[in-house]
């Protein structure tokens, strides 16, 4: 439910900010856009049922007694709690990852093998000098059996999240930008509204319904029309064969992961670049317009100029697909394997700890889950900064800077 | 959280009857295994309703969980579908501390998906190991066909389909492999999770099925209820007598009847791979757990109850269990049963089971 709201909540968050740029940029600064709009709390708006003018909140005429108190103590503490609640998860996850990363360190990232079983190895037959099994009480003789211990190596999940999330990009980026473009420079006006609202909507639909739809429409589609044809190609075409997938083809594996992931980012791909795109002012797309520049030239100039902004309203996509889990859990196929064709099934981190956390099969296993999800707090951490500078931070530079 | 509700709501009722309730209700509480959750609110509801003064709640929060709340004796009883291992039996206190009490069996069943194909599917355990290793690519292989003579079977890729998330289905049917095939053991191995090398995994018996009848030429496990009712084909499988059986109550049931010979102090067997000529090859107990001695429950009362439910689950109520698709247990492991429960302690002195009709 709390990655359903993500991208939502991203877009309001960027929201305002940007808007503001646009005000404050494409207007004479001089004039602040919402002088005159008066506030909802003033003096003139009609609040409270009551008819007299002591029942409605009107401004500093009135305060009730201690109200302020109560009140600046109210957010402080909503603020502290908020951030000491982050910190309590990141020092969850650190103290619990402990055990897993003294037993295993780096090789924890560059392993492949995910065992969360110990595995007998039995003794080799022993041999008496003629070559013959020693037999002793009518039982054969073995060397001490070899018990390997379970070993815990997440570069499979790794490669499964970056592969799908990459792939979902690459879905992803062109339509998103395109359709950006589309509502910036292209759509009529009485368009714009109601497309920029479905396509948020996209990013509110809850990602355990994109993932049924993954699993019985696009998983089945890709087994019978699209990854028979395709992989016998990849087969013959030489330079391809890599992607080619020595085995039966299901619809549940990388492709079908990747493309839902595309789905899902989307909305929010598809709005932050909108509201960049809006951000760029008009003195440039005039300029370029007057300049003699046709109308691809004056979009690839807009996306030129703002290209930071765009990059960062990727990273927020790409953090959305590095972390999703349920719609990616139904579709990818889950085999902890690395194989090159993307019609091989494979796991994200975020499906491996869907899967296996409930219960695990020893305490080294919760601790090498939980050292999953570190890495996964620690990445969609990276992204969402990386982000917020690129949008937030170039956008209101480049508002001072004009 | 919603027993620390009841909990409360029930201090709030207690609180408001006071002193003049006479007969003090009888609370006991269980927590575990999901697979047998079925039959056990069953029992408890059928239980509940000839004694009205008991109330039973048990939560299915997974084998592993059971095990670790009854250690922690936080419930009263705990349930799991794989024996305690070593390691646990250590944690609840040593062998003659803890009991393991069979209460219904059940089946693992390699089920498939193969269009056009009507006929049975007939496998042994080497073969289904070499699937699962990869060995065995095509529904055609010469050792599928070997076991199937005169079937025609098609040419198409096998999807082997796994459990992902730790269980004690992957913990039965590992088992039963490794004992099958040399190199099963060494290359996987046993457990409630392992390392598969090959196919593609899903959650829960549930997600399983649901990929074996979407996916072409796929070969799975699950538990033979959700075969069942999902209406999924499985194959008949070679047991240890050399016959090709198929999992039904009494086939499994014919297993557990076959483990009865070494059946010892402890109950907790392993059924897979029986003699018998009608034995189902990977069959399963599931267990309930608790201490021998019963003092732990702070009650005599609830002791009493809980001896007495038991008594009566694993004899009368077993006849409920085949119409909720599980195996009763067979006449001499129920013998069997019967007097581990009558070893049960209360402070050191017996807990009679109140008389069962037989």
């Amino acid at each position: 439910m709390a990655r359903a709201t993500h991208g939502a909540l991203a877009i309001r968050d960027f929201g305002p900010r940007i808007e503001t740029c646009v005000q404050v940029t494409m207007r004479n600064p001089a004039i602040d856009p919402f002088g005159q709009v008066a506030s909802p709390f003033g003096p003139g708006a009609p609040h409270g049922s009551g008819g007299n003018g002591s029942s409605s909140i009107s401004g500093a005429s009135k305060p009730l007694f201690g109200a302020d108190a109560v009140l600046g103590f109210f957010v402080r503490m909503s603020a502290a709690i908020i951030l000491l609640m982050m910190a309590a998860l990141v020092i969850v996850l650190v103290n619990a990852a402990i055990p897993s990363v003294r037993m295993f360190g780096v090789k924890f990232l560059v392993t492949s093998s995910w065992r969360p079983n110990e595995r007998t190895i039995p003794g080799a037959i022993k041999l008496n000098e003629n070559g013959k099994p020693i037999i002793e009480d009518g039982e054969v003789q073995r060397e001490e059996e070899k018990i390997i211990p379970a070993s815990f190596g997440a570069l499979p999940v790794i490669y499964g999240t970056a592969v799908s999330s990459l792939l979902a990009l690459l879905f992803a980026v062109p339509l998103g930008l395109g359709a950006a473009l589309f509502l910036v420079r292209i759509a009529p006006k009485f368009m714009t509204p109601p497309v920029s609202f479905l396509i948020e909507f996209l990013a509110a639909v809850p990602s355990i319904a994109y993932g049924i739809w993954g699993l019985f429409v696009l998983a089945p589609f890709l087994q019978n029309h699209l990854e028979p044809s395709l992989n016998s190609l990849f087969g013959h075409v030489p330079g391809l064969r890599w992607l080619h997938l020595d085995g039966a083809v299901t619809g549940r594996d990388m492709l079908c992961g990747g493309l839902i992931l595309g789905i899902m980012i989307l909305p929010i791909i598809t709005a932050v670049s909108r509201d960049i795109l809006k951000a760029v002012p008009r003195v440039q797309i005039e300029g370029t317009t007057a300049l003699g520049a046709t109308w691809w030239q004056t979009s690839r100039e807009m996306l030129r100029y703002s290209r930071s902004g765009l990059f960062g309203a990727i990273m927020l996509g790409l953090a959305r697909a590095a972390g999703e889990t349920m719609a990616v859990t139904m579709v990818i196929g889950n085999s902890a394997q690395i194989h090159a064709s993307f019609f091989a099934p494979a796991q994200t981190m975020s499906s491996l700890l869907a899967n296996q956390f409930g219960n695990p099969e020893s305490e080294l296993h919760r601790s090498a889950l939980l050292e999953v999800a570190l890495i996964l707090l620690l990445m969609s951490l990276l992204f969402n900064v990386v982000a917020r500078y690129l949008v937030v931070g170039k956008s209101a530079r480049s508002a001072a800077a004009h | 959280m919603m027993s620390f509700l009841k909990s409360v709501v029930a201090l709030g009722a207690g609180l408001m009857v006071g002193v003049s309730a006479q007969a003090a209700d009888v609370k006991l509480s269980g927590a575990g295994a999901t697979f047998p959750a079925p039959i056990y609110q069953r029992w408890i509801s059928e239980y509940q309703k000839s004694h009205p003064e008991v109330k039973i709640d048990y939560v299915a929060n997974g084998s592993g969980a059971g095990i670790g709340a009854i250690t922690k004796k936080v419930v009263d009883f705990g349930a799991s579908d794989a024996p305690l291992s070593k390691k646990d039996i250590v944690a609840l206190g040593g062998d003659d501390k803890v009991v393991q009490i069979p209460t219904v069996a059940g089946a693992v069943v390699v089920a498939f998906n193969l269009p056009g194909y009507d006929g049975d599917l007939k496998l042994d355990g080497p073969a289904i190991a070499d699937i699962f290793l990869g060995n065995i690519k095509k529904w055609n292989d010469a050792k599928i066909a070997a076991l199937n003579p005169g079937a025609k079977l098609p040419d198409l890729g096998i999807t082997p389909v796994y459990r992902t998330d730790g269980s004690g289905t992957n913990y039965i049917f590992t088992n039963y492999l490794s004992g099958q095939s040399a190199d099963f053991a060494t290359k996987v191995g046993a457990g409630k999770a392992v390392e598969w090398p090959t196919g593609q995994g899903g959650k829960g018996n549930d997600g399983v099925t649901a990929i074996i009848h979407d996916t072409k030429g796929a070969v799975g496990f699950v538990e033979l209820a959700y075969a069942l009712q999902n209406k999924v084909p499985f194959a008949d499988l070679k047991n240890k007598d050399g016959e090709f059986v198929k999992a039904t109550a009494d086939s499994v049931s014919a297993a557990g009847e076959g483990a009865v010979s070494h059946m010892d102090k402890s109950l907790a067997v392993n059924i897979w791979d029986q003699p018998g000529k009608k034995a189902y090859p990977i069959s399963s107990f599931t267990y309930i757990i608790v201490y021998k001695d019963l003092a732990y429950l702070n009650d005599a009362s609830k002791a009493k109850t809980l001896v007495d439910f038991l008594s009566w689950a694993t004899s009368d109520g077993e006849k409920l269990a085949a119409s909720l698709d599980y195996a009763p247990l067979s006449d001499g492991v129920q013998k069997k049963v019967a007097a581990v429960i009558g070893e049960l302690t209360w402070d050191g002195k017996a807990v009679k089971p109140v008389a069962v009709a037989k």
